[in-house]
């Protein structure tokens, strides 16, 4: 639609200048404005209703759930907040805690600095291109399940290919299963393998929104490949970045089968994450309050990590 | 016709809309047996998960059923894993299959929260006569039972003849009064010990995961309890604990058993004797067909050990009615049906398992693949007692699982002295049944 007047640079969403007719346009536009808002909620309406069917409702129930003392069958026994405070006593718990904590700290910035540095690597013009991206993001499409009995095939410690590799060029065997920092590194390192496609595909499509004008300046201004880098490509992905950083801590927090397939919380909790342990109370053992305590825990300790982040993250909305 | 956007979505639609309404239409989780909502009043469901060897013979089972009493089942498989969820949520959500199949150790979670139907009013007089003793008594629960023993399974030791041979070891137990010692098993493994190489073990215990009920067969071989008589408190502060705790904890420290085969470990024993990793492995007669098709060493089984007594574990599964089952008697008949010599005899002889009606355990039944082999688990599965596998009928056993995974993980490969295992187990199990 072109104007008659030059155009200005005005903000998204203004509408174009011309001369108000007052009579008529504010009942219009207010009844324009209704019917707007109205024709919104009506779009919004079914995906809010499976929203608060699929999410909020569970959410509620398993917080009503975490205040009983129940096992699922018949009704549970109210007993207020007394499976927090046995939370808080509760040693295998604290354990579960420290492991998703540490867990997350590794696989968040090893799995989007892996995905950022491969996407940069394959954003250049390079033969088989296409073939090698293909390759680093099959993995997101095999299930976590499917994924850590990979894992188990390789991580064997018996029979296994990567300890087989090992002896084979003379070096010592690592007991991936039955020593705990290398049964927590087999957990990270699968994890890795399947995580780092879906960063690689972030990442990449956020590259093609960084102009090539400023790698232009920056190399006449004298900046070597690691400076551009780091000034502008890091930068300029911020809001990739952003998206990552709660995307993979969410994960991080909720990981299940991989560990659960792996090492099954062990050796000795070594790898007991959250989600596992409450599996294990919920499922097992049949104390399904003490389970959605833990899962109401989890719940706030996410909330928490992504209401941090939201405050301080200085380049989520970097545009150019 | 121009193909505008608008066009094409508005067909795309029209084109889902059938799909979309035919996939609402036929809602099911199974593997398609029949329906399985059982709506008409004279079907029967049935929940099961199975190999195909036991699934073969528990459709035949139901179809001698069928013809017999004019009754419909409809058979519900589902993959083993998600068995328990499964039932549950249905439980839960007021519509549970009428029977379903269930281990030994997971019975009384269900049966000690009222969840069964108590089967006293609808069985004959004498019904319990068909049953071994220790059969009878792993589907007891309060003095009364609440399902009916369908099959037996239990650890033999799978050996690997060849690797035993070269370490010059070539007499193997040939009854269960033979079985080794703990002191020949001691002085059988040293042997092997010295004549494998470092990366290979001369056996690994099946213990893992919710295997870990097969360590309670070293107490029993020692002539302990883990339970009290009534079953509401522990009794595994005895000596004949502590010899089970120290015996089993030597397996780790002189390097008998893979480290990584402990209680909690992600890896089954039996894949690391398919491997020959291991010389031995404890493992149930289920495995014969496979190993059988896919193993290329001479292997036999043999008789587990023995100290004051022999002691195995009652594996195997149960098949049980829900307490609000609308067909109570229709259900009760079917269990009846399942467990006649002819249908369990079939079963068994198909998958490999034992079976646990008096007349055939006499007899004697013929495994379909390695018959020879049929003596061994058979007479391995006659060692338990009656108050052997009346303990893991406790309502309790799931939580008590958990305490002895975590003391004997630690105890196995966390260095934790007897003593600590011993009061580990022994609180844990009193917090268990309070």
């Amino acid at each position: 639609m072109t104007q008659p007047v030059a155009p200005q640079l005005t903000a998204v969403g203004d509408r174009p200048a011309g001369p108000p007719d007052a009579s008529l346009r504010p009942r219009r536009a207010r009844a324009g404005r209704r019917g707007e808002s109205l024709a919104a909620y009506g779009f919004l309406a079914p995906n809010l209703v499976l929203l608060v069917l699929f999410v909020a409702v569970p959410l509620l129930w398993a917080l009503w759930i975490s205040l009983q003392a129940t096992d699922g069958f018949g009704t549970g026994v109210f007993v207020g907040a007394d499976n927090y405070v046995r939370l808080a006593e509760d040693g295998r718990f604290w354990r579960a805690v420290v492991n998703t904590t540490l867990y997350t700290a590794l696989v968040t910035p090893l799995a989007m600095g892996l995905g950022l540095g491969a996407a940069v690597l394959l954003d250049g013009a390079l033969p088989a291109r296409g073939l090698f991206r293909s390759v680093l993001i099959l993995p997101m499409a095999v299930s976590g399940v499917a994924t850590a009995l990979i894992g188990v095939l390789v991580f064997d410690e018996n029979s296994g290919v990567l300890d087989g590799l090992l002896r084979a060029v003379g070096l010592p065997d690592v007991p991936w299963q039955s020593g705990g920092p290398a049964a927590f590194a087999s957990v990270v390192l699968v994890t890795l393998w399947w995580r780092v496609g879906f960063n690689m595909l972030v990442y990449l499509a956020a590259l093609q929104g960084v102009g090539a004008h400023l790698y232009e300046a920056a190399t006449l201004d004298g900046a070597n490949a690691w400076q551009r880098f780091r000034h502008i490509t890091v930068p300029m992905v911020g809001p990739a970045s952003f998206f990552l950083m709660i995307m993979n801590v969410i994960y991080s927090f909720q990981v299940f089968d991989v560990v659960f397939v792996m090492t099954g919380g062990g050796p000795q909790d070594a790898t007991s994450v959250l989600v596992t342990y409450a599996y294990e109370n919920g499922f097992v053992t049949r104390d399904q309050g003490y389970a959605a305590a833990i899962g109401v825990v989890l719940l706030l300790l996410t909330l928490a990590v992504t209401a941090v982040h939201w405050r301080t993250s200085r380049t989520r909305d970097v545009t150019e | 016709m121009d193909l505008t956007r608008r066009r094409l979505l508005g067909a795309a639609g029209a084109l889902a809309l059938p799909t979309f309404l035919g996939g609402c239409g036929g809602f099911s989780t199974s593997s398609g047996d029949g329906d399985a909502a059982g709506g008409d009043s004279g079907t029967l469901t049935v929940t099961t998960w199975g190999t195909d060897s036991e699934l073969a013979g528990l459709r035949a089972a139901v179809a001698r059923f069928e013809e017999s009493s004019g009754a419909r089942v409809a058979l519900d498989v589902v993959p083993y894993e998600q068995m328990f969820s499964n039932v549950d949520a249905q439980i839960q959500a007021g519509n549970p299959p009428d029977v379903f199949r269930v281990p030994y150790y997971t019975f009384g979670s269900y049966a000690g929260r009222g969840q069964l139907l108590d089967l006293s009013p609808y069985l004959e007089d004498g019904f319990a006569d068909r049953f071994t003793p220790q059969a009878w008594a792993a589907v007891q629960s309060d003095g009364a039972p609440y399902g009916v023993p369908h099959h037996t399974d239990t650890s033999a030791i799978l050996v690997n003849t060849e690797l035993l041979g070269a370490a010059g070891i070539t007499e193997l137990p040939a009854s269960p009064e033979e079985a080794w010692t703990w002191d020949q098993l001691a002085e059988v493994a040293t042997t092997l010990r010295g004549s494998l190489p470092a990366e290979q073990y001369p056996f690994a215990v099946n213990w893992q995961g919710n295997g870990v009920t097969r360590w309670l067969s070293w107490l029993f071989q020692a002539d302990g309890r883990f339970l009290t008589e009534d079953l509401s408190g522990p009794a595994i502060d005895s000596a004949a604990a502590r010899e089970a705790v120290a015996f089993t904890q030597s397996f780790f420290t002189q390097g008998w058993v893979p480290p990584n085969s402990s209680v909690q470990s992600a890896t089954y024993s039996s894949d690391s004797w398919y491997a020959q990793t291991v010389a031995m492995v404890w493992g149930g007669a289920f495995l014969v067909p496979d190993a059988e098709a896919t193993l290329d060493f001479e292997w036999t089984a043999t008789y587990a050990p023995r100290k004051v007594r022999g002691g195995s574990d009652f594996g195997g599964n149960a098949l049980v009615a829900t307490a609000g089952t609308p067909r109570a008697e229709l259900a009760a008949a079917f269990l009846a049906s399942v467990t006649e010599e002819e249908s369990m005899r079939e079963f068994c002889a198909g998958a490999s398992l034992l079976p646990t009606r008096t007349d055939l355990v006499e007899q004697g039944i013929e495994f379909a693949v390695r018959p020879e082999l049929s003596p061994v688990f058979v007479g391995q599965a006659g060692v338990v007692l009656p108050e052997d596998s009346g303990q893991v009928a406790s309502p309790d056993m799931a939580s008590i699982i958990t305490v002895l995974q975590d003391a004997l993980e630690g105890a196995f490969v966390g260095g934790q002295d007897v003593e600590t295992t011993i009061t580990a187990m022994s609180d844990g199990i009193a917090a268990a049944v309070r």
